[in-house]
């Protein structure tokens, strides 16, 4: 594991697999594994546990696999910008 | 009502409510975030914001007209300068309080968990002196909580990577600056300062606000 990556909160990879999913649109999953810089066996984790609360949804076309974010993911994803922006105010990271 | 006591009230219930909206706001990023610096920041700013909507009260009731003071029973009089007392020592323990909760939060969060027991000893031996003693204390108290913030907001903005803003900052001098102004005026018992005082704590509150604003609709950047 990286050294970057064993200082990175939950949430802190979380946002970073939502920003890449929103930057995208329809994220194939190795473009979000380099965006979010994980292992593969963690970035599956982590995406099926951001599908089962709703934020993103999986497209299954053949072989390609995409994920794009719902309508509660970009609602969350504003939140958080404001959160994280309030948060940086305090000297505080997520 | 005299317009000193109309200015500070005025000036005092628009910092309550910035005090009061940051608190909402740090409530809010502490669902996502957890933590513990959040949740001081939440607690120690609504007890702010508290106590400044007391002491607003308070300088409507100790501003009067003579006209009006005049009228009244001795009983009456005696009663208005208990609440006044009572109230002023209320939110200077609210303020107290509220600075201590911010300060052991970000020194939890910078130095570890073994000072959040010493620090509120420290406000429970202070509130036993008396009544004059106390205000002075409490504002030294104050004034040393509120240089470790702006100490603590130094560090973050130098190092270690933090982004901590410079309206925050700016919030947390100008209240420091505020807070030396209050104390000048209660050692000299100057009306005309402790206005001063107000204003610049006002100021700060301001500042706090436009980081508030600013961070709800800009977002990080």
């Amino acid at each position: 594991m990286a050294q970057g990556e064993k200082q990175r909160s939950v949430l802190r990879i979380n946002l970073d697999i939502l920003n890449a999913v929103r930057d995208e649109g329809e994220a194939k999953p190795t473009h979000i594994l380099y965006r979010a810089n994980l292992s593969h066996e963690r970035l599956v984790k982590y995406l099926d546990d951001l599908t089962a609360k709703g934020l993103i949804e999986m497209k299954q076309e053949g072989e390609n696999r995409t994920y794009s974010l719902t309508p509660k993911g970009v609602s969350f994803l504003i939140e958080m910008r404001h959160a994280e922006s309030f948060v940086q105010g305090f000297g505080l990271a997520i | 009502m005299a317009s000193g006591a109309l200015i500070t009230f005025s000036l005092n219930i628009m910092s309550a409510l910035v005090a009061l909206l940051t608190s909402y706001y740090a409530y809010k990023a502490n669902r996502f975030v957890s933590s513990s610096v959040l949740w001081a920041i939440s607690i120690g700013f609504m007890l702010l914001g508290i106590g400044l909507v007391i002491d607003a009260g308070t300088s409507l009731i100790s501003g009067r007209p003579l006209v009006e003071i005049t009228g009244r029973t001795a009983g009456e009089s005696f009663s208005d300068r208990v609440l006044t007392l009572f109230a002023s020592l209320t939110y200077l323990t609210l303020q107290m309080v509220a600075y201590l909760v911010i300060a052991i939060g970000y020194a939890r969060s910078t130095y570890g968990r073994q000072l959040s027991t010493a620090a509120p000893a420290a406000a429970v031996s202070t509130a036993l002196v008396s009544l004059y003693s106390f205000s002075i204390l409490s504002y030294f108290v104050m004034l040393i909580l509120l240089a470790f913030i702006v100490f603590q907001g130094l560090l973050l903005r130098s190092g270690h990577g933090g982004r901590f803003s410079g309206t925050v900052l700016l919030a947390f001098v100008l209240v420091f600056v505020a807070h030396c102004v209050l104390l000048v005026s209660v050692l000299v018992l100057g009306s005309g300062l402790f206005l001063v005082g107000t204003a610049v704590q006002f100021l700060g509150f301001l500042s706090l606000l436009v980081f508030v604003l600013r961070s709800e609709v800009v977002g990080p950047g």
